[in-house]
């Protein structure tokens, strides 16, 4: 798995690549609280996510949570795919705020 | 594609007895593959036999490339983290409430955050329908919300493949269906492979990729549901047809075991 | 003939089965010790089981240990009085109590309460496949159910039979100072003169061995129930359970000798 931390507007993009699983979510959960808690608005970026577990769902349903205390927004961009179903299965979908590109985000 | 389930000339027995004879069975991944057959057929020994907990007599199991019989117990350790099994009455610990059951492998075998177990162990029983029974002792469930706690604790860690003893067995037709939809959506999401261990056709025929059918111990067939409705083989007819086994009665050898008891 | 046979047969099948049996309780209690060193020991759960076996057991224990103080000052004063000697009831009733009455009849107490409490519900775990479960799980169940239970048994069993000699030793008293108006000084100070340390250290170390039996041997019923294929189920838990307790306290009583006769 890998993480990218990047810029877009007044986004920081956080880009998760692979697969996110037991052995990794604590630092997916790590990189997330950070941003939010230094008030950045997140995008995390699921377009080249192949797999996430839901470790990896209870850690962004936490970040998630965070960043509405912190009043932040933060959204899911470009979930495809087994991410995608597991949003579906866990009923996730109707808790964050998915987007298809991060061009969406803008307006 | 190679199987992530082989098992080959297995041969079991208890104590002097043989309930298993030379079962053979590949296992793709991601598929549903349903074993069936009637009671004493010896599925519930293969299941014990693909969960471990009991070494073959004879034959060759491999799970995931570990072969079961010779596997040193650290990878068997390793191996059951990527196993999840469900089985018949939930075999939730009874001193432990439903909540805290589903989360002892997290606990065990995760170094995860309380707050982030504490989320996954409530998504699980979301996914179940058991919001909010989560601080109830097991005792204070009925036998259908056990199962799906059970099934909840089976899937905590999200295993490669799962294994279901009796999805069905006991339950109302209703919670039933909504049991095998639970078992494909999981499918579908996570790509599990699953052994299902049933006695019920419907649900059978339902979920399954393809269906073993055990008797006496024996593989009669493997096939997809189709192929399995389609057989010519009388006795899976009567097993798919609900008949009782009406074997040919040898008129001297009955009188015997009804004079002497042999 | 056929049916003589069979009984012979039955017996070699028996005598096999119970060495079986013998030797696979010893793996068991081995593996129990074994995961002590694995990793730390649930603690929680370790409390919880302290609460059972040694808080919960404590007020049956203080009326049995007054009562049986009472009963043994009574006996002991009648026959030393007929010497002339029932000064000596202070260090009498101590000693008796330190070295055998105490550890054993705190066993007793403790083989009713909790060794058939224990044997019962390890066997329904077994019953529910709760251990198979555990085990397909990953996670150790000596060190996470049968451990905790010894641990307990084993920091419960010296403080219990530590309160019953102290409380049967006052029954003592009620009965030699207060009943039939001996010296008190003469009481207490006789046990703090005759008592040795040795006394106390057979008696602490008989509490120990006999903690280690008496759940050892019904945790070993419940865990090995499903290989008793004639009982199972219901019928099974109850005739385990039974048994446990009985084997519980012949063998807790056949140690008892063992020690006092070792340890003279």
């Amino acid at each position: 798995m890998n993480i990218d931390i990047t810029d877009f507007e007044q986004f920081k993009v956080v880009k998760l690549t692979g697969e996110v699983d037991l052995h990794n979510s604590r630092e997916v959960k790590n990189v997330l609280l950070d941003e939010v808690d230094k008030q950045h608005h997140v995008l995390v970026d699921f377009s080249e996510l192949d797999y996430i577990d839901s470790s990896g769902m209870a850690t962004l349903v936490e970040a998630f949570n965070r960043s509405k205390t912190k009043q932040v927004q933060f959204h899911i961009v470009g979930a495809v795919g087994a991410p995608l179903q597991v949003l579906k299965l866990t009923k996730l979908d109707s808790v964050f705020s998915l987007l298809d590109s991060i061009e969406q985000a803008k307006g | 594609m190679t199987s992530i389930i082989s098992i080959d000339n297995l041969d079991a027995h208890y104590d002097d007895r043989q309930v298993l004879f030379d079962v053979n069975l590949q296992v793709n991944p991601g598929e549903i593959m349903v074993i069936m057959g009637g009671s004493g057929s010896g599925k519930s020994t293969l299941l014990k036999h693909l969960l471990a907990l009991k070494k073959p007599t004879q034959g060759k199991i491999q799970i995931d490339g570990h072969d079961i019989g010779s596997i040193s117990s650290k990878e068997l350790k390793e191996l059951r983290k990527k196993m999840g099994v469900a089985f018949q009455g939930g075999a939730l610990l009874s001193s432990l409430t439903v909540g805290d059951n589903v989360r002892l492998p997290l606990e065990h075998n995760t170094n995860l955050d309380t707050q982030t177990i504490d989320i996954m162990v409530r998504l699980k029983l979301e996914l179940m329908n058991l919001a909010g029974f989560e601080n109830l002792m097991p005792a204070e469930l009925s036998g259908g919300m056990l199962k799906r706690a059970g099934l909840a604790r089976a899937v905590i860690m999200d295993p490669r493949i799962l294994c279901f003893d009796e999805p069905s067995a006991g339950l109302d037709p209703v919670t039933s269906v909504e049991l095998d939809e639970l078992i494909l959506k999981l499918r579908e999401a996570m790509n599990m492979t699953m052994i299902i261990v049933t006695h019920e056709l419907e649900s059978a025929f339902k979920i399954a990729d393809r269906i073993m059918v055990l008797f006496d111990g024996k593989v009669a067939m493997v096939g997809t549901p189709d192929e399995i409705r389609n057989s010519d083989d009388k006795r899976i007819q009567n097993l798919i047809n609900r008949k009782s086994r009406d074997e040919e009665v040898d008129g001297d050898a009955y009188l015997k075991r009804l004079v002497t008891g042999d | 003939m056929q049916s003589i046979m069979n009984g012979v047969s039955n017996i070699g099948g028996y005598t096999r089965n119970v060495i079986s049996f013998i030797g696979m309780s010893f793996v068991f209690l081995l593996n129990i010790f074994k995961s002590l060193f694995s990793r730390i020991p649930p603690i929680r759960e370790i409390v919880r089981q302290i609460q059972f076996i040694g808080v919960k057991s404590l007020p049956v224990l203080l009326v049995s240990s007054l009562f049986t103080g009472m009963a043994v000052a009574l006996n002991l004063y009648n026959a030393l009085i007929r010497f002339g000697s029932a000064d000596l009831l202070g260090p009498s009733v101590a000693v008796g109590l330190i070295r055998e009455l105490g550890p054993v009849m705190t066993a007793l107490m403790i083989i009713a309460r909790v060794s058939s409490a224990t044997c019962a519900e390890i066997g329904i775990m077994r019953n529910e496949q709760q251990f198979d479960a555990l085990d397909c799980m990953a996670v150790n169940s000596y060190r996470y159910v049968m451990l905790p239970r010894l641990m307990a048994a084993l920091i419960s069993l010296p403080i219990l039979t530590a309160v019953f000699d102290m409380v049967g030793i006052a029954g003592g008293y009620i009965v030699g100072v207060v009943i039939h108006g001996e010296s008190a000084g003469t009481y207490i100070q006789g046990i703090f003169d005759t008592v040795t340390f040795n006394d106390v250290l057979i008696g602490q170390i008989k509490s120990l061995v006999f903690a280690v039996l008496i759940i050892w041997i019904p945790m070993a019923y419940g865990y090995f129930l499903h290989l008793n294929r004639k009982a199972a189920g219901a019928a099974g838990v109850s005739h385990a359970t039974t048994k446990a307790v009985v084997i519980s306290a012949i063998s807790m009583l056949v140690m008892n000798f063992i020690i006092s006769s070792l340890m003279l």
